[in-house]
């Protein structure tokens, strides 16, 4: 098992840092490494409208490399506006994943419209930045990766990653929407397409990581890092009903593969679960791994999937 | 060329359709047998919400296409599951004949909150003729994508040469033409290839066939068919608001043809389909069907208020 050590929530919500268009949330870390700090792009939300529907938009804040618990700048606005009218992100841009590409960095998010029988659908699109990573322009107004024959709805989740010169995106497909007190509730999955140029994509059209709590086990977060010889996924999961609670919620979960394709799922070695109290004492998602400077981290959500902010780990000892 | 009209030949009026639909026979598509022709076309019951849902069922005719020899007594194909792109309806349905099987193209119909709708190309497979069609997965084959928004649908395909050909119609934006007005959508005819018919590249965003009506004329439903050394298209083409009210506005014929199935040239007048002065398509004719039987080329097409009152035909005339 792996050992880490939580370091608290890092940065949240509050109120010296909100916007107009930050009132609520900080989810889904994804980091990118400057000389002399670490940026982290979020997801968070304005105020709820009159229905009391909110959208998402992705932003970000810097926090000291030499010591990750101090923030030291938070984005002015955000990375991108939401889509047009019609459009797949018109009500939302979560989450969100970057990589630099020689001198542009690359984002890769989650596209939010609203619908009529279900509440929502998520495509994923892609955006570039000219700019170190503070701004971002849409590759186009369309998704870049969408609905499918075996993947029919929200494709969201994005993480990509790059392995030698082949672009990998690790993502979530939609399996089906389970009526649960009357309710829709989106089950999901975790699944990888791969591309040369990272435009162009050919789903794997396979489930990578086996259910384990239950048949309609949601997975989300498939955060892949390499070390030690081997590719690590750090996800999180839960059940298909009643998951808003501590009993059925987000926990962190674990996988490995040499191939990228072929993973051998054991939660056992993840090493991180819930507190005891506090701010991630019910659930603990959204796992990010980064290495600053020969120290591993993780980024990730607790209680109410970031509605207080994200925290930090430090692994102590190796991923092997 | 030029097209001589029979009038109306299928009146959904004059018929028991399945699931009590009632009016709208929209978008005819056929399957040529040897004895008879099937002709697919689109329902509409209203569910709960008081929205319509559209479903495919079929008539067959005989080979003059003036005698109906059955009406289907049930839908090809249900309607996609909770969430899924062809929830809400199927309209159209296009079919082609693939060795044993008979494909069907769907477009799929979901409802959106901001705007009313999105669409989606799915296939479903038939192997007993025809009669009922299965979804070979529970999404699209084609959908939107970085440089096609929204709305794609309305595929017709055709194998030409060992390559599947589609023609489809692919959104490039909804817009309020007023502060008051429900969002309209615009949208224009591409094309995509295939080995298999599943797995498609599209041209990405290229409109084949130039605006007449301007940048944000609606063109829907291309038909293709190959006279001679050429391919000609048929499609439909309307003013993006106040189409569905106000004639002259709604949809009309259009027609262009092509000898490198590249490079298309409009040219909605050789042949021109007339409005009838009175009667079912006096106001509006959409949804086109050009095919072949008999060595004879029809098309079949709706004519008011987008195919409530069914379907008609026209011959075309080699001049």
């Amino acid at each position: 098992m792996f050992s880490w050590k939580k370091l608290g929530i890092i940065f949240g919500p509050e109120s010296s840092h909100r916007r107009d268009w930050f009132n609520e949330f900080a989810q889904a870390p994804s980091a990118l490494l400057f000389d002399d700090y670490v940026r982290v792009y979020f997801s968070c939300r304005p105020q709820p409208d009159k229905e009391g529907k909110y959208v998402s938009y992705s932003a970000w804040v810097d926090l000291d490399r030499s010591d990750l618990t101090r923030v030291v700048k938070v984005a002015e606005k955000p990375i991108l506006p939401l889509g047009g009218l019609g459009e797949f992100d018109e009500f939302g841009i979560y989450p969100v994943s970057v990589i630099r590409d020689e001198s542009t960095i690359l984002a890769y998010y989650g596209g939010w419209t609203r619908c009529e029988s279900v509440p929502f659908n998520v495509a994923i699109g892609s955006a570039v930045s000219r700019d170190e990573g503070c701004s971002f322009q849409k590759l186009g107004n369309g998704p870049i990766l969408s609905y499918s024959t075996d993947e029919p709805f929200i494709l969201s989740g994005p993480k990509i990653r790059k392995f030698e010169d082949t672009w990998y995106l690790f993502y979530i497909a939609g399996k089906k929407w389970k009526i649960v007190d009357g309710h829709p509730e989106p089950v999901y999955r975790i699944r990888l397409a791969t591309s040369d140029d990272g435009i162009t994509w050919a789903k794997y059209n396979r489930d990578l990581i086996p259910c384990k709590v239950e048949e309609d086990e949601a997975q989300a977060s498939p955060d892949v890092f390499f070390a030690e010889g081997k590719y690590h996924m750090f996800f999180c999961y839960r059940y298909s009903k009643y998951y808003r609670g501590s009993e059925y919620g987000y926990r962190i979960g674990y996988a490995s593969s040499l191939n990228l394709f072929d993973w051998v799922r054991d939660d056992s070695k993840a090493g991180i679960t819930v507190s005891e109290f506090g701010w991630d004492s019910e659930m603990i998602s959204y796992p990010h791994l980064f290495a600053v400077d020969g120290v591993i981290y993780m980024a990730y959500l607790g209680n109410d999937v970031g509605r207080q902010g994200f925290g930090l780990a430090i692994l102590e000892g190796k991923l092997e | 060329m030029e097209w001589i009209k029979h009038g109306q030949i299928f009146n959904p009026l004059d018929h028991q359709l399945p699931n009590g639909a009632k009016y709208y026979a929209q978008s005819p598509q056929t399957l040529v047998f040897k004895d008879f022709i099937r002709i697919y076309f689109s329902t509409r019951v209203v569910d709960d919400k008081g929205k319509y849902l559209s479903n495919i069922v079929f008539v067959d005719m005989d080979n003059n296409l003036s005698k109906i020899l059955r009406v289907s007594d049930k839908a090809v194909i249900t309607l996609g599951d909770l969430g899924c792109f062809d929830e809400h309806g199927i309209f159209p349905m296009n079919i082609l004949r693939v060795k044993d099987s008979v494909y069907g193209f769907t477009c799929g119909w979901s409802r959106r909150s901001s705007v009313s709708v999105e669409t989606g190309i799915g296939v479903a497979v038939s192997h007993d003729d025809g009669l009922s069609f299965q979804r070979i997965g529970a999404g699209p084959v084609l959908t939107a994508s970085l440089k096609e928004p929204c709305l794609v649908g309305d595929g017709f395909v055709k194998l030409i040469d060992n390559t599947f050909h589609m023609w489809y119609i692919f959104g490039t934006g909804w817009k309020r033409y007023s502060p008051q007005a429900d969002p309209d959508r615009i949208y224009k005819i591409g094309h995509a290839t295939s080995e298999d018919g599943l797995i498609w590249i599209k041209s990405e965003s290229r409109q084949i066939i130039p605006d007449r009506l301007g940048p944000d004329e609606c063109q829907a439903l291309p038909s293709v068919i190959e006279i001679g050394a050429k391919y000609h298209m048929f499609f439909c083409y309307r003013e993006p608001y106040n189409f569905r009210t106000e004639v002259g506005r709604g949809y009309r014929i259009g027609h262009a043809w092509s000898n490198d199935l590249e490079h298309w040239i409009r040219n909605d007048d050789d042949p021109h389909l007339e409005r009838s002065d009175h009667g079912w398509d006096s106001e509006m004719q959409c949804y086109p069907h050009v095919f072949r039987h008999q060595s004879k080329i029809y098309l079949l097409y709706n004519g008011n208020e987008f195919g409530r009152y069914g379907f008609g035909l026209a011959e075309l005339q080699l001049i």
